[in-house]
């Protein structure tokens, strides 16, 4: 009487129960987090003892309750956070013992590969499927990290679903998900991306964002100017605000210089002046500028950001 | 892990075409009065029709499509607050869907939903199994599910991959498939069937 979409259905049935199972794996290593009104949000066991979330999610700062797979509570304290990547490290208290998200295989990630996101927004795990629907190249967040890659992802990240990892199909950790990052779009931070902003969050308790204090400018340069001083490129940063007590203050950059190099890089955007920042962490860097018809060098060493916030 | 599923993606597909197939066979369009069309799922061989009571109102025409054809039918029972009702269309045959228990689901699990989007025949949508809600008893009360659902899917199957009813769509919360669970449905026809016999 009744039917089934009979025999043919193994290939179907074995991708369902594969994916299912790398939920399940997942799931193993997923806490519910408890630091915001109405739904908790998720966050990995990213090695021992240590959770790894969305820091949007977490909005108190003291003692944090969780929810550990096992149905389990746990207090867990916050190791540090980084608001300009959304992340956020929590130690857990006391000995639960739960083991670290198995990592999946990043290389053979492409356009296309199927994900999963998992998240516990509660006491159960759920999960949203879908693609890889692009991988971004050298991305800056609106607060001004710099991601080598991130994952777009075609999928819904659903409410409690930030700070919860996005797996393969075997259950393996590709990338922590995030909806807030990119006001909306689901997005995913690759596990490389959040391994180097973990290790400084439990060194230092802050990611190290080095900065001089100055508001820039793109301007045209004319052709006969840049054929004068041997610039070249056509454009240069003019200096339009500098910050109290800043290290452009201090070093005596003025309002009105004309940033051409730092650290021997042309410098044509902004985002040029913070690449060549942050390839310079806690060094001196030289900056190459034009003051008023003339070429100068002045020598900056950048204060770092993620302490005074 | 990825590449021994891209492996078998073809024959996923194909079985997909089968799914397909199975489901625009065990289901109907139903319509009733002013409210626009639901989908109805053929439950047995006596032209038994299951949808969502909010596809069916009390007092209005009632009509049902099986292969372009409109047959006129009749509301059996209801169970508002399952939001379940039971119809029947004599004439109308299908195969009926072999029901599997929705305790058994797991979370990522893939599923499929059927039914008449607004106003598309027969369109097919996958996804996986979100979440198992449960009611104070610990039973399944609602499959929840990460698929595009719209008004028209409502009443339609969602069924596993080998094309098992797990529930009966009804509705859309936060983006997320609602169905009931293929369990709930199954007793409410018994007791529908158990009550008119007596």
């Amino acid at each position: 009487m009744s039917a089934s979409a009979s025999g043919a259905a193994s290939a179907l049935s074995e991708l369902s129960s594969q994916l299912a199972s790398a939920v399940q794996a997942a799931g193993n290593s997923i806490v519910a987090i408890h630091a915001r009104r109405r739904i908790p949000s998720s966050g990995v066991i990213w090695r021992d003892g240590v959770v790894v979330s969305a820091s949007h999610t977490v909005r108190s700062e003291g003692e944090i309750s969780i929810t550990l797979p096992n149905g389990d509570s746990a207090k867990a304290t916050i190791a540090g956070r980084d608001t300009a990547t959304d992340l956020i490290v929590l130690r857990i208290n006391g000995n639960a013992t739960v083991k670290a998200a198995p990592r999946g295989d990043y290389s053979s990630l492409r356009v296309g590969t199927l994900v999963l996101a998992v998240g516990r927004p509660g006491k159960n795990v759920s999960a949203s499927f879908g693609i890889v629907s692009a991988v971004g190249e050298g991305w800056r967040t609106w607060q001004g990290a710099r991601i080598d890659r991130v994952l777009r992802l075609d999928l819904a990240v659903y409410d409690g679903f930030s700070g919860g990892p996005l797996v393969d199909a075997g259950g393996g950790v590709l990338a922590i998900n995030n909806s807030a990052l990119a006001r909306g779009t689901p997005l995913a931070l690759p596990a490389q991306a959040v391994d180097r902003v973990v290790e400084e969050l439990l060194e230092r308790g802050h990611v190290r964002r080095p900065f001089i204090g100055v508001a820039v400018q793109p301007v045209a340069l004319s052709a006969a100017l840049s054929k004068q001083h041997q610039i070249s490129g056509d454009s240069g940063l003019m200096i339009v605000s500098i910050a109290d007590n800043s290290p452009a203050e201090k070093g005596g950059i003025l309002l009105g210089d004309l940033l051409l190099e730092a650290g021997g890089q042309r410098l044509s955007r902004p985002d040029d002046l913070l690449d060549a920042l942050a390839s310079k962490q806690g060094e001196p860097i030289s900056l190459r500028i034009l003051r008023g018809g003339v070429l100068k060098t002045i020598s900056i060493t950048p204060a770092d950001r993620g302490e005074r916030e | 892990m990825n590449s021994a599923i891209f492996g078998s993606a073809r024959a996923a597909s194909s079985n997909l075409n089968g799914l397909a197939e199975l489901l625009r066979e065990a289901v109907v369009e139903v319509r009733s009065g002013e409210l626009g069309s639901g989908t109805g799922i053929i439950w047995g061989g006596a032209g038994l029709i299951v949808t969502n009571a909010h596809c069916v109102r009390r007092g209005s025409s009632l009509e049902v499509d099986a292969n372009g054809k409109w047959r006129e039918a009749r509301a059996l029972a209801y169970h508002p607050q399952h939001d379940l009702a039971l119809i029947a269309a004599p004439s109308v045959t299908g195969p009926m869907l072999e029901v599997r228990d929705p305790e058994s689901l797991r979370a990522g699990e893939l599923v499929f939903a059927h039914g008449h989007p607004l106003g598309v025949r027969d369109a097919l949508a996958m996804g996986v199994i979100h979440t198992v809600a449960r009611d104070r008893s610990k039973s399944p009360r609602w499959v929840v599910a990460d698929v595009r659902l719209a008004p028209g899917n409502s009443g339609g199957p969602l069924v596993d991959a080998e094309g098992r009813l797990v529930g009966i769509n009804s509705m859309v919360v936060n983006g997320l498939g609602v169905a009931i669970p293929s369990t709930l449905v199954q007793q409410f026809v018994e007791r529908a069937l158990a009550q008119r016999a007596a």
